[in-house]
């Protein structure tokens, strides 16, 4: 029974009927007089020096208002963790990969700026490149950033127990190596941005941004003007899934051609610079050493892992950290090592992607935990629950796992996949599989993680809500809005919304990790709840009882032992008035996540998230040994995503979740070729269209997280985790073929049949 | 080189000067401002651009403006009648089938053409029909339920 | 990515757009559904000065039944082939072939003509102008090596069109005119083979009309991609069998697309069947030989041994759909 009025309620999104009818605006939908056109040059080359940008056939072509390069912008490197800062927005020393930033213009029209850059002529010197990053690791390789002599550029080393001596207890030892490969992230909406400078030099940016906040650093510092200079307003913005996170040669260009030319400037991408220059998951060498004891239990584990980081650095050192954090759990595992390396290449640059590094090695494990399973002749299952940590355990890295639905997940993931009636019973070329995995809710303890908000109750008993938070298509706005409604005890449609301007809301770090629900909706709650003791305190002396005695519900603040001793918003507002208490009522909020066990997260150990989600997904495969094309027959997503404030948006999140990560198995790879992306289009890059969809039956495990708004934790991301593990090991169950690499082609699955013939 | 073209769109006539070249989705975003028509790729590929053309579904960023002078072109902001939303706007914004919406206005309008063409497709035509528009939010498990139950309640009435 | 600046032409008659293209056949192209054309010209594949749009010439879009068969107007859009009962009932391998070809608003826009003739396509030259950039210009695009065979002056691209197989596999023929006036050939010769020139048309000619003569037979069509929409076909091939009263094939055609510089008919391959009775052995067989007729480049992200091997197994399954029926 809920016993909640807007919250766990179905509501469609608030801006739904905006977008449906084609009022929503989008960075690209929004012009303003005088408005010229950007286009960026990129390199053709993977690795030279620039000697020389000659700009002058652009800066003399029709229509072109100004053209820069490299060396025409300030010498500040930006980067979106600030130890990790190895990026100008343009390129100035050299470039790196093919599509890096080299020069840019503006024009009067797009066809003009298109046409002038195409008469930039660079000199480059052309240098050795290296494209794989085992090779870019060893001695005597290209050297990409003089600062990192031997290319790697972030790097963990954590161990937990002792791994050695787990190692020589244990009764079974399985090694294995994986791979992974280049996913991008494939927003339907190309990255674009819209600047504006006012006649004080204040520069206001609209960007395709999920993380404003951080962008207005960024974009100050490379602009190399004050923080309070600019400000960022995110439109709509369509998709994200973390490639919206890092600043973008366009948010520069804008705003530093808009500075130079006292006019409007905007940059839209092509869908081919999505591919070749903003961001991709990283692709992964895993070396991975389980030691098992007799019963089943994991003993030790130990992972050696490589990422592929392209060119920069983007979120390298938090992406590596986070893979190793989050091998940690949703298993017990008391000895444990993990190093991981990022290595930089002259290739397209790795970023945060739904699961943010934990996929690749998530899918390392959950896959060799079936073929340990099969040689140890335990169910796959029950390896899963036997070794599925608990609520309350104690962590060998002091995580604080307060709620833990794990095993419900895998178990009801079974139930409604077949388990018993299917795994390894269902004729050849069948099969099923499952794979589990867990995510945080945000990161905690770093005060730049604090969300802001303010809750005002109007005259008419409207409320107005001002969030940081950044709605990329998920819906917070909608969720942060139901849960200032049910806290005030009014219906969705008295929350007015305003979100994601640097200059009108509080600050907010964005959308990303996962923290967005509980963070931004933790301090609007608070904020609403600071707002309605304001108003309880009024009714309170009106009533002649005690404001803790009240409770706000069903447009009504009222005696909760005697709900008939009431009355209505608008009057208490108007007894508020009478008062003569100072209007408006206004209640502000700031949370951030609390850490029981101090963690800087890179540095020290200890609980770095306040809450952490856990999930099970379960897929049933149809593998057509002709053709070796892998056909999903139904996904299950049992997501303990705490309480769930919208569970049809809950739902969305996971199905859409489910289906990229069924892209991630079966179908998309950026390829390249010497650095160079061979397929930069939806035509041959394939991301599954409706017709590859199976159905999908979402099972939601609800628990009640202490720390989370209404109880409400992560969903949707760590969704992403397990999807491609477990189709993967449907496959096995399938064909009786692992396969250690994604994505599983139809062409691989043919050759790893034909190898299974021959032996 | 520009030229005057006359153009009807969503039950209204246009005569506007624009350059030859540009195609259907240009000229609807920058001279019409009718910005609901999205660019995802530009190359006919992703399905936000869609718009009906006599009432079936072109890609607009693959269309010659000049070419539909004349034809009855409509957009996702002429898909309500009289202030009254179709039903598959409704049914996309109810059955959460929109998230970042950016793919919405082109589906909204692939599957009319869909449901004029057959008011009650199966699920798999259904899926068939918006396969050239393509979602990263969603999954589509959404955008096909809520294209079914249009179909439901028109077999009610 | 903007369009190239260009002159545009309304020509009112197919005599006057095969003026048109005669006076500068270079620089000038032909606009039908656009699909395939208005993607090279964003590309910058091509840049023609003149596009010469037939779209808004009356009558060229038509499927009529007459006494050789069936004649269908070069601009009948495939979304009509599809939706066409005659065409679902005498010839439904080309309806199967029409609603596999991209997407809905693809077959509503593609036309029969545009269809066939398409561009031959290559993962070097299909490409934008800043891709195509990182590499030196490929023969097709009018350089001089070709990045698929390392050879000077051959280009490998491949065609990828969906209805030259059935079509072909239908013995149809195809009508062009000319400046000079009108001449009639076997769908199979629009197609030269030659990558950088892949139709035979001459100098100001156009495809005006596709006949198919009266239905006999069985004709399948099966596509392979790893998409159940979009995509090209990876390989796709139509199998057209004629058998005798007494179950003996008379006549066999196997024409594959996907794995050439035109559609490919496994000559040899069909030879064998003739006279012959449709079992397991003749299917081994002829799917043996087949795949040898084929040339697969690597032209796509899928490996030409991988092409093969496809098309092997799809001529199989479509002779054991054949056997069965």
């Amino acid at each position: 029974m809920n016993k909640f009025n807007v919250v766990g309620k179905r509501e469609p999104m608030l801006d739904a009927l905006d977008k449906a009818t084609g009022r929503a605006r989008f960075t690209d939908d929004l012009s303003l007089p005088g408005m010229l056109y950007g286009k960026i040059l990129r390199s053709p080359l993977p690795h030279a020096k620039i000697l020389y940008v000659d700009l002058s056939g652009a800066e003399k072509a029709t229509g072109v208002k100004a053209a820069i390069s490299g060396k025409d912008i300030p010498k500040k490197k930006y980067g979106i963790v600030p130890m990790a800062k190895d990026e100008y927005a343009l390129a100035i020393d050299k470039v790196r990969y093919i599509g890096d930033e080299v020069a840019a213009v503006v024009a009067t029209s797009l066809d003009a700026a298109e046409e002038a850059i195409s008469k930039i002529h660079v000199d480059y010197e052309e240098l050795p490149a290296v494209f794989d990053p085992l090779e870019a690791m060893k001695p005597g390789a290209p050297i990409i950033h003089d600062e990192v002599p031997n290319n790697v550029s972030a790097t963990i080393r954590k161990e937990f127990g002792d791994v050695e001596k787990a190692f020589a207890q244990s009764d079974f030892i399985f090694e294995d190596t994986f791979e992974t490969q280049a996913v991008n992230h494939c927003p339907l909406e190309p990255q674009a941005a819209l600047a504006m400078v006012d006649h004080s030099g204040k520069v206001t940016l609209w960007s395709s941004t999920q993380i404003p906040f951080f962008l207005r650093r960024n974009l100050a510092t490379t602009l190399d003007i004050p923080e309070s200079m600019v400000r960022i307003i995110k439109p709509k913005v369509g998709g994200g899934f973390g490639q919206k996170i890092d600043l973008y040669a366009k948010d520069f260009c804008a705003a530093f051609f808009a500075m130079k030319t006292k006019r409007p400037v905007k940059f839209v991408y092509e869908r081919e610079e999505v591919f070749t220059s903003t961001r991709q998951r990283h692709p992964m060498h895993i070396q991975l050493k389980t030691g098992m004891k007799k019963d089943g239990t994991i003993l030790a584990q130990q992972f050696k892992v490589v990422a592929d980081g392209g060119a920069y650095n983007s979120t390298a050192p938090l992406m590596i950290t986070l893979a190793c954090f989050f091998i940690m759990l949703p298993y017990r595992i008391e000895n444990l090592l993990f190093e991981g390396f990022h290595v930089y290449t002259n290739k397209p640059v790795g970023g945060a992607m739904r699961g943010h590094g934990i996929p690749q090695v998530r899918f390392a494990v959950e896959a060799q935990l079936d073929t340990i399973a099969e040689k140890m002749g335990i169910d796959p299952l029950d390896l899963r629950l036997k070794n599925a940590f608990q609520a309350g355990e104690p962590h060998p890295a002091k995580l604080l796992v307060q709620s833990c639905g794990f095993s419900d997940t895998l178990i009801k993931a079974a139930e409604e996949i077949g388990w018993k009636e299917k795994r390894g019973k269902l004729p050849f070329g069948r099969g099923v599989g499952l794979a589990g995995a867990s995510f945080p809710s945000g990161v905690s303890n770093m005060s730049h993680i604090s969300s802001g908000a303010v809750v005002k109750i109007e005259r008419d008993g409207a409320i107005t809500l001002l969030t940081g938070a950044a709605d990329i298509g998920q819906g917070a706005e909608t969720v942060i809005s139901q849960i200032v409604a049910e806290e005030l005890g009014v219906s969705l449609k008295e929350i007015r919304i305003t979100a994601a301007d640097t200059e009108i809301t509080p600050l907010d770090p964005g959308t990303f990790g996962s923290g967005v629900t509980l963070r931004a909706g933790n301090a609007a709650r608070i904020a609403a709840q600071v707002a309605k003791e304001k108003l309880f305190e009024a009714v309170a002396e009106k009533m002649e009882v005690e404001a803790r005695d009240l409770e706000a519900k069903d447009h009504r603040i009222f005696v909760k032992a005697n709900p008939e001793k009431g009355m209505s918003l608008e009057e208490a507002i108007k007894v508020y008035q009478y008062s003569d208490r100072p209007m408006p009522i206004i209640g502000r909020g700031s949370y951030q996540p609390p850490a029981k066990e101090p963690t800087t997260l890179l540095k020290e150990d200890g609980n770095f998230s306040p809450a952490y989600s856990f999930m099970t997904q379960a897929a049933e495969v149809e593998v057509d040994t002709r053709t070796g094309k892998v056909k999903v027959l139904k996904m299950v997503t049992a997501h303990d995503c705490g309480r769930a404030i919208n569970p049809m948006l809950v739902e969305g999140q996971l199905e859409g979740s489910v289906v990229g990560g069924m892209g991630q198995a079966l179908y998309e790879e950026v390829i390249t070729e010497k650095g160079q992306v061979l397929n930069p289009s939806f035509l041959d890059y394939g991301i599954p269209t409706a017709m590859e969809v199976p159905p999908i039956t979402s099972v939601e495990v609800e628990t009640n997280d202490p720390e989370g708004p209404f109880g409400a934790k992560e969903s949707g991301e760590g969704t992403q985790l397990s999807p491609a593990p477990a189709i993967i090991n449907a496959i096995y169950d399938a064909i009786g073929v692992s396969f250690n690499s994604l994505p599983v082609t139809p062409e691989r699955v043919l050759e790893a049949l034909q190898k299974k013939d021959k032996r | 080189m520009k030229r005057i073209l006359k153009l009807h769109v969503n039950g209204e006539d246009f005569e506007i000067l624009t350059e030859i070249h540009k195609t259907l989705l240009e000229v609807l975003r920058e001279d019409l401002g009718l910005t609901g028509t999205k660019r995802g790729c530009d190359l006919g590929t992703c399905g936000a651009c869609t718009v009906l053309i006599d009432g079936k579904p072109h890609l607009s960023c693959l269309t010659l403006t000049a070419d539909v002078q004349g034809k009855k072109i409509t957009t996702i902001e002429g898909l309500a009648q009289d202030g009254q939303l179709h039903p598959l706007q409704k049914a996309f914004a109810e059955k959460g089938a929109i998230q970042c919406g950016f793919c919405t206005p082109g589906m909204i309008l692939t599957a009319k053409a869909l449901l004029d063409e057959d008011p009650h497709p199966s699920e798999e035509k259904v899926k068939k029909a918006i396969s050239g528009n393509l979602c990263r939010c969603t999954g589509y498990v959404k955008i096909v339920d809520a294209i079914l139950s249009v179909t439901d309640k028109s077999s009610e009435s | 990515m903007r369009l190239p600046r260009f002159e545009y032409i309304e020509p009112r008659t197919l005599k006057e757009a095969a003026n048109a293209l005669a006076a500068d056949s270079k620089g000038s192209v032909l606009l039908a559904g656009g699909t395939d054309l208005l993607v090279s010209m964003k590309q910058r594949v091509i840049q023609p000065k003149r596009v010469i749009n037939l779209k808004t010439i009356p009558r060229l879009a038509y499927i009529s039944n007459g006494k050789e068969g069936l004649r269908i107007g070069a601009l009948t859009t495939l979304h009509d082939l599809s939706l066409s009962r005659t065409i679902r009932e005498q010839y439904p391998a080309l309806t199967e072939a029409a609603k596999e070809v991209g997407a809905y608003a693809h077959q509503v826009m593609g036309t029969i003509g545009g269809n066939l003739c398409q561009g031959n396509r290559c993962r070097f030259y299909n490409q934008s102008a800043f891709w195509r950039g990182v590499r030196r210009l490929c023969f097709k695009a009018g350089g001089e090596i070709c990045h698929v065979v390392r050879k000077p002056k051959e280009c490998h691209s491949t065609y990828c069109g969906d209805l030259a197989p059935v079509l072909m596999a239908l013995d149809s023929r195809i009508k062009i005119l000319g400046p000079h006036g009108e001449r009639a050939l076997p769908l199979k010769r629009l197609f030269t083979r030659d990558g950088k020139r892949p139709l035979s048309l001459k100098k100001g000619e156009v495809l005006k009309e596709i006949l198919i003569p009266e239905p006999s037979g069985k004709t399948l069509y099966l596509k392979w991609r790893l998409r159940g929409s979009l995509e090209f076909p990876v390989v796709s091939l139509a199998l057209h069998i004629e058998k005798g009263t007494n179950g003996a094939i008379e006549g066999a055609r196997i024409i594959f697309s996907g794995v050439g510089p035109g559609p490919v008919e496994a000559l040899e391959a069909e030879k064998m069947m003739v006279n012959g009775l449709l079992d397991e052995e003749m299917i081994e067989k002829v799917s043996d030989q087949a795949v040898r007729e084929i040339s697969p480049m690597r032209t796509s992200i899928h490996s030409p041994a991988f092409k093969r091997k496809i098309a092997g197994i799809l001529l199989r399954q479509a002779l054991e759909q054949m056997m069965k029926s």
